[in-house]
This record gives C-alpha cells, sequence and structure tokens, in this order.
C-alpha cells in the first residue's frame, strides 16, 4: 500500500541522501510507474545523462530495478526498451539501517556488523571491494590474502545467518504475468489502480531478477572451484535447500571463483531484517497482553519456525508439535527452567484469543492476528487520544463487530448517555473514522435511523498516510532543530542541552513511528 | 343516550367506590393510564385515547387538571422516559415502569446513572480480577449481593457491564478449554479474564503515533512542508519540544 504521503516521504528521503535530480527520477517513477530512460528524460526535462546517473546511484543502492518486458507482450516499440521500476519499500528501508545493524550486532561479532554498514552504505559490494574496506579500516600490517580471508569468513557468517544475499540479475525478461496475477490486477477501485498495479508488477520484476534459492546465500570460494566440487561447511555458506542446492551449486563451480570475488556483487537481504523485525513486533504485541511463560514460548515458536517462511508476511507459521515447542524452550536461556506443563499451560493462554492455533496437535502463529491487533491498538489509541475515551468505546464496539449498527444500540452497547451518542459518532465520521448510512422507514413514529460502521481497510490506509506525513513533518522540524543549534552554538550550556534534549527526543520518535509504519505498510 | 347526556354523565361523580373523590373526568384519565400498565403514557397522548375510548373532547388544561388531582390522591406518578426527558410521562401506582421506559437498572430519573456504573464495573473487576477466570453467573450473583444495584440486575445487564469493561480493553472473554485454570468450568462456555498488566481504570498504553504532535492533531489534513501550517513553525511541535 503506497499512499500520497508515502509517496512525499520517499521524495524527502531520497532528496537528504542523494541530492534534488537524484529524486526528481525518484518521484517522477514513483508517480507515474515504470518507464524507460527515453520516457524519463521527457518527463523529468533533466539531460539523458542526468537521467542515466541518477538511475545509476539508485540501482547501486537498490531502490530501482531495471527490467525487459517480454518481446511480443505488447505491439507498442516503447516496451522493448529497458524499464526502470521503483522499489518503494526499499526506499523506505533506508530509514531502518540503525535497526538492521542492531540485529546483526545481538546475532553476530563487530567484523560482520562493520561489514553489513559496508553494505548499507553503498548499496551493493563484491567481496573484493568489501575486503578493500576492510584493510582501509584495519591494522595496514597484515597481508592482503589475510584480510580477504578474513572478509570471507564474515560474508559466510552473514550469508548463513542470511542478513546479505546475491543481487538480483541487472536487467531480467519479465515473463508474461499468470491468469491469477492479470486478474488481481483488474480488481479495485481506479484511483488506487497505478499503485496496485505497480505492486503486482513490481513482484513479477524482483521474482524474475531473484537469483535462485539455492544460489541466493551461496559464496563459492577459491579453493572449492579448484578442488573437485568438495563443499565444506566451514568456509561455504551452507543451505537446506536439498537437491536443487546441488545443481545450482554444480553450476556455479563452473564459474571461476577468483572471477566472482571481484564481479558478484552482495547486498543486505532486507526481508530477513524486515522477518526479524515482524517477528519482534509479534513479540512486543504479545508481552502487553499476556504474561512471560507465553512470551518465551512464542519466541521460541518463531525461532524454531523462521527459516521455513517464505516471504516476510506470511499468515501462518508452520506447524510445530508440543514436542518439539518444548525442545525448543529449553535451549534459550530464559526457558530453561521452564516445564514441559508449563508450556502446554502457556499455550492454552495463547489460543484464547488465538495467537496460536491448535490443529491436530500441532500449534501455529497467527501473525496475520497479531499484526491486525498491534494495528488495532494503534488506531485506537489515535482515537482515544483525539476524541476520548467514549468515542474510543464506541469504535471499538464498531470494530469489533464489523458491521452495521445504530445509533442507540451503540449507546446501550457501551454505556454511554443515549443523547451523546450521535455527537461523537458525528466527530468520528467528518475525520473519516467511520462510514454513515441513513435508513429511512415508512410507517413508524420515528422515520429515519443512522447506522455506523468501521471500515477497517480504509482506516487502515487513512491512518497510515497520516504517519507518512508524520514521519515527514518529524524529520523537517528534526532538521530544523539541528540547522538551528548550528546557529546557536554560542549559546550557554544550559540552553545546548535542552537543543539537545530535543533532537533526542525527535529521533527516537521517528525510530518508534517507523515501527508503527511497518506495523501498517510492511508486516 | 345523546353525546350531550354522555358527556354529562361523565360528569356525574360516583358515590360509593374507591376513587370516591374522582370526577368522571378524572376517572376516564385514570383508566386510560392503567390500560397501559407498565408502559404509561405521554400526557399528549391521553387526549386522542379518551376520545377513541369514550368519545368525548376533553380540552388541554382539563386533562391537566385531572391528572394533577390523580397525582395528588397518589393513584398516578409521573415517570421520566428515557426516550424524549422533556414530555410529560403518566404511570398507574399499580406498575413499575418498564425498562423501555426508565432506561432499566443502569438508569435514574430517565438519565444515566454514570456514577453507580463506575462502582459497578469496579466492582465486576475487582471479582473477575478475584477469581482470574470468571463465568457470567458467578459476577452476577456477586454483584447483587454487594447490593450496590437499586435492583437485582439480570445476567443481561451483568454482560452489559462487562460488554463495556471489554471495549474499555480491560477485561477479555474466552472460551473455556475445561483444563488447568478453566477446570471448573464446562468446555466451550463464554468466560472472563481480566487483561493482565492493566490495573481497572488505567489509561492504556499510548501508541507511537498516537504519542507525537501530528497524530492527535486536528490540523494534519491542512499542514504541509511550505504552507501557512507546517512543521516548522507548527505551535503544538514548539510545546511539545518546550522543556
Ligand atoms: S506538524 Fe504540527 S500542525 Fe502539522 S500535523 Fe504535525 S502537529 Fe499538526
Amino acid at each position: 500500500m503506497v499512499t500520497q504521503y508515502g509517496i512525499k516521504y520517499a521524495v524527502h528521503l531520497i532528496t537528504t541522501h542523494f541530492g534534488d535530480l537524484v529524486a526528481k527520477v525518484c518521484e517522477c517513477l514513483l508517480r507515474r510507474g515504470p518507464l524507460t530512460l527515453q520516457a524519463l528524460v521527457k518527463f523529468t526535462e533533466l539531460s539523458s545523462s542526468q537521467v542515466k546517473n541518477s538511475l545509476l546511484v539508485l540501482i547501486q543502492h537498490n531502490c530501482v530495478q531495471a527490467f525487459l518486458p517480454e518481446p511480443g507482450d505488447h505491439g507498442d516499440a516503447d516496451k522493448l526498451n529497458t524499464q526502470y521500476i521503483v522499489l518503494f519499500d526499499n526506499i523506505i528501508h533506508r530509514w531502518r539501517f540503525p535497526k538492521f545493524l542492531n540485529i546483526v550486532s545481538e546475532k553476530l561479532d563487530e567484523q560482520c556488523v562493520k561489514l553489513l554498514e559496508g553494505l548499507l552504505q553503498h548499496g551493493r559490494l563484491t567481496l573484493k571491494q568489501m575486503s578493500d574496506r576492510d584493510r582501509a579500516r584495519l591494522d595496514q600490517k597484515e597481508g592482503e590474502d589475510v584480510i580477504l580471508d578474513a572478509t570471507r569468513a564474515n560474508l559466510i557468517k552473514l550469508l548463513n545467518a542470511r542478513f546479505v544475499e546475491r543481487c538480483p540479475a541487472a536487467e531480467p525478461v519479465l515473463a508474461k504475468p499468470t491468469e491469477e496475477e492479470s486478474s488481481a490486477r483488474k480488481r479495485g477501485p481506479k484511483s488506487a489502480k497505478i499503485l496496485e498495479e505497480n505492486e503486482t508488477l513490481e513482484h513479477r520484476v524482483m521474482d524474475a531478477a531473484a537469483p535462485s534459492e539455492a544460489l541466493r546465500f551461496l559464496l563459492v570460494t577459491q579453493t572449492e572451484s579448484a578442488a573437485d566440487g568438495g563443499l565444506d561447511e566451514s568456509n561455504t555458506s551452507s543451505l537446506k535447500a536439498g537437491v536443487k542446492r546441488k545443481s545450482d551449486a554444480l553450476e556455479s563451480e563452473t564459474e571461476s571463483g577468483a572471477a566472482d570475488e571481484q564481479v558478484l556483487l552482495w547486498r543486505a537481504n532486507f526481508e530477513e531484517f524486515m522477518r526479524r523485525l515482524r517477528h519482534e513486533a509479534c513479540i512486543v504485541n504479545l508481552r502487553a497482553r499476556l504474561d512471560d511463560g507465553a512470551v518465551i514460548v512464542l519466541r521460541a515458536m518463531l525461532e524454531a519456525t523462521r527459516s521455513a517462511e517464505k516471504k516476510v508476511k506470511t499468515e501462518h507459521s508452520v506447524p510445530l508439535s508440543l514436542n518439539s515447542i518444548y525442545e525448543e524452550v529449553i535451549k534459550s536461556v530464559e526457558g530453561r527452567n521452564i516445564t514441559f506443563d508449563r508450556v502446554r499451560a502457556s499455550l492454552v493462554q495463547l489460543s484464547c484469543p488465538p495467537f496460536v492455533k491448535a490443529i491436530n496437535e500441532s500449534y501455529s502463529i497467527d501473525f496475520k492476528k497479531i499484526i491486525e491487533l498491534a494495528q488495532s491498538d494503534e488506531v485506537e489509541s489515535v482515537v482515544l487520544k483525539r476524541y476520548g475515551s467514549d468515542a474510543c468505546k464506541m469504535f471499538r464496539l464498531l470494530s469489533n463487530t464489523g458491521r452495521f449498527v445504530e445509533t442507540d444500540k451503540i449507546a446501550d452497547s457501551t454505556l454511554i448517555e443515549k443523547k451523546e451518542t450521535p455527537m461523537v459518532l458525528y466527530k468520528l465520521w467528518k475525520d473519516d473514522y467511520l462510514h454513515m448510512e441513513k435508513l429511512q422507514l415508512t410507517g413508524t413514529r420515528q422515520s429515519h435511523f443512522l447506522l455506523w460502521k468501521v471500515k477497517k481497510n480504509t482506516i487502515r490506509e487513512h491512518v497510515l498516510d497520516e504517519m507518512f506525513h508524520a514521519a515527514l513533518n518529524l524529520n523537517l522540524r528534526l532538521a530544523y532543530e539541528v540547522e538551528q543549534e548550528k546557529e546557536l552554538l554560542s549559546l550557554s550550556q544550559d540552553n545546548r542541552d535542552k537543543r539537545l534534549r530535543k533532537v533526542k527526543l525527535l529521533s527516537q520518535s521517528q525510530m518508534k513511528l517507523d515501527d508503527a509504519i511497518m506495523i501498517f505498510h510492511d508486516f | 343516550m345523546s353525546r350531550f347526556q354522555g358527556a354529562n354523565a361523565l360528569k356525574r361523580k360516583r358515590p360509593g367506590s374507591a376513587s370516591d373523590a374522582l370526577t368522571d373526568h378524572d376517572q376516564a384519565v385514570l383508566d386510560v393510564i392503567r390500560s397501559k400498565q407498565d408502559m404509561g403514557i405521554y400526557q399528549r397522548d391521553i387526549k386522542r385515547e379518551i376520545h377513541i375510548k369514550n368519545g368525548i373532547n376533553l380540552p388541554d388544561p382539563a386533562i391537566t387538571k385531572c391528572l394533577k388531582s390523580l397525582v395528588t390522591k397518589n393513584l398516578i406518578k409521573e415517570v421520566k422516559n428515557i426516550q424524549s426527558r422533556g414530555k410529560k410521562h403518566f404511570i398507574s401506582v399499580d406498575f413499575e415502569p418498564s425498562n423501555e421506559i426508565t432506561g432499566g437498572a443502569f438508569y435514574n430519573e430517565g438519565s444515566l446513572d454514570t456514577e453507580m456504573i463506575a462502582q459497578l464495573r469496579r466492582l465486576c473487576w475487582n471479582h473477575i480480577n478475584g477469581l482470574q477466570i470468571a463465568t457470567l453467573e458467578a459476577v452476577t450473583e456477586y454483584i447483587n449481593r454487594t447490593k450496590v444495584p437499586k435492583v437485582q440486575l439480570s445476567k443481561q445487564e451483568t454482560a452489559e457491564l462487562i460488554g463495556a469493561l471489554i471495549l474499555d480493553n480491560e477485561v477479555m472473554e474466552v472460551k473455556s478449554s475445561g483444563t488447568g485454570e478453566f477446570a471448573s468450568i464446562p468446555v466451550g462456555k463464554v468466560c472472563y479474564k481480566c487483561i493482565s498488566k492493566r490495573a481497572h481504570g488505567a489509561e492504556p498504553k499510548v501508541g507511537a503515533f498516537a504519542s507525537i504532535p501530528c497524530g492527535v492533531c486536528p490540523r494534519i489534513s491542512y499542514c504541509t512542508p511550505d504552507g501557512i501550517i507546517s512543521p516548522k513553525t507548527c505551535v503544538y511541535y514548539n510545546k511539545w519540544l518546550d522543556f
């Protein structure tokens, strides 16, 4: 879901990171959908080389992907030229780099963090480039090979944890859409059409560009390609992909390992980071509702099923038996003392309301439900703060029932004074939080009734757009405060402390707001 | 009997009956009110009813006079109707006004008794919290034992109280699994449980969006980066950042 303010926010990010020219090209792609180089030149009124350079920057930073539409797909000659599609999510992810680095620092050592930092900073790098960076950073005395080996070992660690992946193909040929995809594109209101079509197209392009699952996390080293197919766990990233992996690996062995190190590009695997952040968000949400035991069990289940997840927005985790959950629980530090019965009891707790679903003695996490709850929390909190507790109660009632309810019935169910109810509902309706319909009845004394309803999808979109707007505002305000700070260097210590506190509060709020945006946009 | 005589006949007093001092008009009004049982009747509608029943037209002042005398004699009483509190509504003293008129156990004098509701809600919450898992029956019985409500609460009414707690996110509805903490409750029965980590009446945790100025801003749709209302000049931000 890309909203109008989402676009403004993304353009603002690109402007601050890469300047106005790149931002102009990026905005053009965000608003008009995929374009060829010629079309971009026409629309942006920039020179061809300016557009080209901007595109190169955007591609280097994984914000744009080039592709070739399948020949013969359309008669239009223009369509046969390379097109460029902007990857909105990857632009927004740029805000999350500190969060990504944090995840790595919790799991791996400092060297790996540095390696990832380089990748985030430069978008894409070869092993050789990474090692050159390490050499510049580390003690110069070490030999080139020693450092290359160390860099390689760190890269393998990152690959094994799936924090880094092979870059997608530079310019894949797009296959025809499957029937399912094209029918999906036809649905939906007209206004959202461009944005929606882009999303399905984006999936197709990214699918076409993605390296095979087996190659994605595989680094074939020089020594291996020389030796006869000996894949050794210690210096090759391991994969559970099975047979497919073997054939892919063999294929890649025909490439020269040495050349690989010079040309193969690597980048941060945003998907894995987003998955971990999503899991973390689930835990945070659950912690507000249930006790520690339940949280430990959920964490263990997430740990055990993470690698089986195919996409970030997975609805259910793969089912686990009680025994395997218990095994996983006692692996963790906090879970070491937990008894089998406690785990069983926690699972009961987790299944009402159903955060975890039990099917035939196996348990599966209902991500969709947990995320929906987190979204509701956020929206209700806004309603509470903006319109007060009575309004929030009414909103929750309507949001829980999910259908039309009449004014008096709302007053009865919420135990709120009848004559106050319509006023509160009206306020919510005016700001688009409620949907209202008049019901005209002929013959009875009261001739019309008002019916109210919460349309969850509309609200979600509305709130997300406002959140993007707020994120943009936070950024602008922060930039403004920092600017002020420069001018006020001559200030007294006291005033400077105040400034610092302001900036700190603003930056913290940015990160927190981004957590909420993820819940609505990415999860 | 001519209509004229009829009207006269009504005027005559009926000696020896229980409503000794009643005029015929008084009686006609009383009959109409009694016939409405626990629903009572609007003053305005009495005239029409008498016309239908007795075929006479009583002028408004006459009806007002009858009502006054009936109230003084303690035969009828005025009640507040929650539907329209401004209008006068009468009911015979032989009946307790129905819930439709009074609004039920949570109403007092035609308006919601918010103080009592708050007290009842606290009782409900405390009881559920104490029991950890509570059934509707258990809560109803407990509440009625406390004698706080002025009339006995039905299960339905207790459910309304708990419903309001659920809408405030203080209590949640759960289905008994028949084991563990539900051991004494039949499988599948709906029960209630307090949402742990939230004290009764405490403010819920504020969401990330609601905790910054723009999240609660009434002007967000007018606010643009370089407009008259903009984040740089925003008064809400100024206030928020004013340590
Ligand atoms: S910047 Fe100020 S005026 Fe603009 S939306 Fe935020 S709080 Fe409202």
